[in-house]
């Protein structure tokens, strides 16, 4: 920094204005930093830092299998994104679907397709019964609108399997 | 309450984004500069009303930007120290008919530029015409020529 400012282009001048170039080459090192700066967002931004991208988009299974949720790990507050839930059971039988935790608190649902045989509020969230075709699968479509802001865990259980954990965050 | 939060954050970040893009970016506005203005105004828009479009949120959020512009000023005015870190400071760019390049280059300025500002201010035509040349706070290139 010392040998920067040695240079004659860049010692401080008192005429015709008083500069402080001490000052001036802070700023114009604070510019440098802050394009850098703008460059990583983007890239953040391309690689879905931000939400929709290759880091965001989560495909995750319970233990064994039954459930398969697919959905965005980064949301932002007032936008929407899709979440698929597939679950495994009998074939052409109702199966139990439960959404936990704090899903519905940081989310509200926009659509839900197909329509559930049966929904009930319960403890925890909120439970869906879902008929399963004769492969013995049931999927289910939400439109998840982000609500609140931050960090958001949430767990999609079926009685008899080990739910998924889900950890979900809202950017402002 | 978010309306507020919204106007001044989005003032906070704009305010960093514009230092960062440096005092040229938008002072001598050419034509695309000016669709990128308004390509920045709608991005903003959005995001400082949200999905609420009465009237009230609109006026809650235009006062809230000039309360905060005046407040700013104000504080300009009683201490040196933020209004220069605010608006900066004048950088002289050609002494005694010289080019200063190491400050050209920071400012990320061409001689072009210079010759510019110096034909269309005083009728310039060399640079050894011109005294001094001044990259003000607003980005604007003031010229002083040289007396015969």
């Amino acid at each position: 920094m010392s040998d920067e400012r040695d240079h004659p282009h860049l010692r401080s001048r008192n005429y015709p204005i008083r500069e402080d170039m001490a000052y001036q080459l802070k700023v114009w090192r604070f510019e440098r930093v802050g394009w850098y700066v703008l460059v990583l967002v983007v890239v953040l931004g391309l690689v879905g830092v931000f939400s929709r991208g290759l880091v965001s988009s989560r495909d995750v299974r319970s233990d064994d299998g039954k459930i398969r949720v697919e959905y965005e790990m980064f949301h932002r507050n007032g936008s929407t994104n899709p979440m698929k839930i597939t679950v495994t059971a009998k074939p052409d039988s109702a199966v139990e679907l439960e959404l936990a935790d704090q899903l519905l608190e940081g989310f509200s649902i926009e659509t839900l397709q197909p329509e559930p045989l049966r929904s009930r509020s319960s403890s925890q969230g909120i439970r869906f019964w879902l008929h399963t075709d004769l492969n013995g699968l049931a999927t289910l479509y939400i439109t998840l609108r982000g609500d609140g802001l931050g960090l958001f865990r949430s767990q999609i259980a079926s009685p008899g399997t080990s739910g998924v954990r889900l950890e979900q965050f809202v950017f402002p | 309450m978010d309306s507020v939060l919204r106007a001044g954050a989005m003032y906070l970040a704009l305010m960093v984004l514009f230092k960062i893009a440096g005092r040229r970016s938008l002072a001598e506005l050419t034509t695309f500069d000016f669709v990128l203005l308004l390509m920045i105004g709608e991005a903003t828009q959005q995001a400082l009303l949200g999905d609420d479009f009465s009237l009230t949120n609109s006026m809650i959020v235009i006062v809230t930007l000039v309360a905060i512009d005046v407040g700013l000023s104000l504080l300009k005015q009683r201490s040196g120290w933020i209004s220069r870190l605010i608006d900066g400071e004048p950088t002289i760019i050609v002494e005694n008919g010289k080019l200063l390049h190491e400050r050209l280059r920071r400012a990320r300025l061409l001689e072009a530029d210079v010759m510019e500002a110096a034909r269309s201010s005083q009728g310039i035509e060399k640079l050894e015409e011109i005294k001094f040349a001044i990259l003000e706070r607003n980005g604007k290139i003031s010229v002083i020529a040289q007396e015969d």
